[in-house]
């Protein structure tokens, strides 16, 4: 049934090309706004999960293991490693002042063969001396204590049976006895066990001649320390400490392990304002232009109505209603498209840019798409001005005699 | 119903003219009343259409009084004024007015919805365009008619809500002669039904229906 309320959608349908190139302008601003938001708030976000699941405010290694693990990388795009350095090491650490504590950790990599499951990192933990691995584990739902051949997953890393929740290393196999959220990094693809199964799936390796350390020394043997520095203590200065004090190894702090994330997120912060506002100002100047451009076009059916008796209130009320419907309606449309974008390709994006990617929980993500909509609404404000300007300035007995 | 004008007159501004503003309408009375079918006729620029658009409320004149049954129609808000219009007046102005995004029959039942949340009244306007020779082409969209087709269903549209007042501007112009007669025919029917009408035309033919025929020159009325 025709009525007023309708007219505006009607009209918009009625100048296609125009409500179309409008939509365009509005989406594209409204993608630009969202997808930098979201973009910018995820790997803000993965920064501060991968910051909090990282615990420590050192990370110790040995020296040698310069070639196969890169600390400011590491968090990003770490190809699974192992090295080793004597356990001695743990007790000189513990010894330096502002040190609270120290845990260590044994790492493997498990192969890219038909033993394994996948070629993965696997971490070990010490659960009488650890404070970075365990606070977490409350929150992957399991009840169970991890003993032996027992493993907590990360959250990218699948295993072949759901059912049974057994993944396979070196023919072994390890019950999966939880799972963690994701952290945008590396972490997500690291398999945590206990020292006496990381001591097991070695053996096993070892075994299947894969393994490359000969005088590896299950027993005394470590392949980091994390360390958490006593209040009052800086970071930077305990490290300095341990490099100067105990030989042979590399002493970087959690700090400096973010500063790769830290950088990439300002890159990316400046990379996405750039591109909002490379959008946002055109795309508003543009879907105002083409708006007022119709309106204009237009301005002898407003004279027409008015002429059939409407007051300039329902004019006003078909413009407004037209600017709000195209630029809410292209908005709407942006907001959707780089959001099922960026939570498709998210991930690789951020991996081509070496920062980390966590997508904010679902409210989060709604109320970014709210604050997306705002530039929609602005360009529907200055639209709806636009034309109100053009229809009060229409002199409709003037219009009505035109093209007679 | 009766629409007045008193002493109504109006001037435009001329911009870089040795005088500032020129009469296109020199001061005058007009009395229409119902049941009466009046034709102003004159040749283009003598200020018939302004006169029509005073009388329409939709051009402030720049003396005078325009009163609808007593009501001076400029003494009105917008909103009173046009839902006035709305209510009394039915106006056939000169060019296309067409909506072009609704369709013919759409198109007609306009003044209709309005103001009234009530369905429009699609048979009487179906009948209207039926009578004007419009039948088959009220599904269409505007862009599909000519110039003619388009004036006659600018006659069905003032002509739908039945108003009190009528004010056709050239309503048969680049009508072919049976169409001419066809919308003069029309219009005289509603001022015998009880309408005020007003016909301004530069033709001749709308002489022959109407009750009194006035001229007008230079923006000067005559009888």
């Amino acid at each position: 049934m025709l009525s007023v309320r309708k007219l505006p959608l009607r009209n918009l349908r009625g100048y296609a090309s125009r409500s179309a190139a409008i939509i365009l302008f509005a989406a594209l601003t409204s993608a630009a706004v969202f997808g930098g938001l979201l973009l910018t708030g995820a790997v803000r976000g993965g920064l501060e999960t991968v910051r909090a699941r990282l615990g420590a405010d050192i990370m110790v290694t040995p020296e040698s293991a310069k070639n196969e693990f890169d600390a400011q990388t590491a968090l990003i795009k770490a190809e699974p490693g192992y090295f080793y350095m004597d356990s001695d090491v743990l007790e000189q650490i513990r010894s330096i002042e502002g040190v609270a504590a120290a845990s260590p950790q044994l790492f493997l990599a498990s192969a890219k063969a038909g033993c394994c499951s996948a070629r993965l990192q696997l971490i070990a933990f010490d659960p009488a001396t650890d404070f970075t691995v365990q606070p977490w584990i409350a929150d992957t739902g399991t009840t169970r204590e991890m003993g032996l051949m027992d493993v907590i997953i990360g959250s990218s890393v699948s295993w072949p049976s759901a059912d049974n929740a057994v993944i396979r290393f070196y023919d072994s196999e390890c019950s999966v006895i939880g799972q963690f959220a994701p952290t945008g990094s590396a972490l997500d693809s690291a398999v945590y066990m206990n020292f006496d199964t990381c001591r097991a799936l070695i053996d096993a390796c070892r075994s299947m001649g894969l393994f490359k350390y000969a005088d590896f020394d299950g027993d005394r043997s470590v392949s980091s320390v994390l360390v958490r520095v006593k209040e009052g203590y800086d970071a930077e200065s305990v490290a300095s400490e341990i490099r100067a004090r105990i030989g042979g190894v590399s002493a970087v702090t959690a700090a400096g392990m973010l500063s790769g994330i830290a950088d990439g997120l300002r890159h990316v912060s400046s990379a996405v304002k750039a591109l909002m506002l490379a959008f946002w100002l055109p795309g508003l100047f543009m879907a105002v232009l083409f708006f007022a451009f119709m309106i204009n076009e237009r301005k002898k059916e407003f004279a027409a109505l008015r002429a059939m008796g409407a007051d300039r209130r329902i004019l006003s009320r078909i413009a407004v209603t037209e600017a709000l419907a195209a630029n809410l309606a292209g908005g709407l449309i942006g907001i959707i498209v780089s959001g099922v974008l960026l939570c498709a390709f998210g991930g690789l994006i951020a991996g081509r840019m070496n920062v980390t990617f966590v997508l904010p929980p679902l409210g989060k993500m709604l109320l970014t798409a709210l604050a997306a909509l705002l530039p929609a609404v602005l360009a529907a404000a200055c639209s709806s001005l636009a034309a109100l300007g053009i229809i009060s300035r229409t002199d409709a007995a003037l219009l009505l005699k035109e093209g007679e | 119903m009766k629409l007045t004008a008193s002493g109504i007159k109006k001037d435009f501004p001329r911009a870089g003219k040795t005088s500032n503003f020129f009469t296109a309408v020199q001061p005058l009375d007009i009395e229409l009343s119902s049941g009466r079918l009046t034709v102003v006729s004159g040749r283009s620029g003598s200020g018939k259409s302004t006169l029509l658009n005073m009388l329409a409320g939709l051009l402030t004149p720049s003396a005078g009084s325009v009163c609808l049954d007593g009501t001076d129609i400029y003494a009105l808000s917008d909103g009173a004024l046009s839902r006035l219009r709305n209510a009394s007046l039915g106006l056939i102005p000169q060019g296309n007015t067409a909506l072009n995004s609704l369709s013919v029959l759409e198109n007609t039942l306009l003044p209709s919805v309005l103001y009234s949340k009530c369905a429009p009244p699609y048979e009487t306007a179906a009948s209207l365009l039926g009578q004007l020779g419009l039948g088959s082409v009220k599904d269409e969209k505007p862009s599909a008619l000519s110039g003619g087709e388009l004036r006659r269903m600018s006659v069905a549209r003032a002509l739908l809500t039945r108003p009190g007042v009528i004010l056709a501007d050239e309503p048969t112009a680049g009508l072919d002669d049976e169409n001419t007669l066809l919308v003069l025919s029309l219009l005289r029917r509603y001022a015998d039904d009880g309408a005020c009408v007003l016909i301004v035309t530069h033709e001749d033919e709308a002489g022959r229906f109407a009750d009194e025929q006035l001229t007008m020159n230079g923006g000067m009325l005559s009888r």
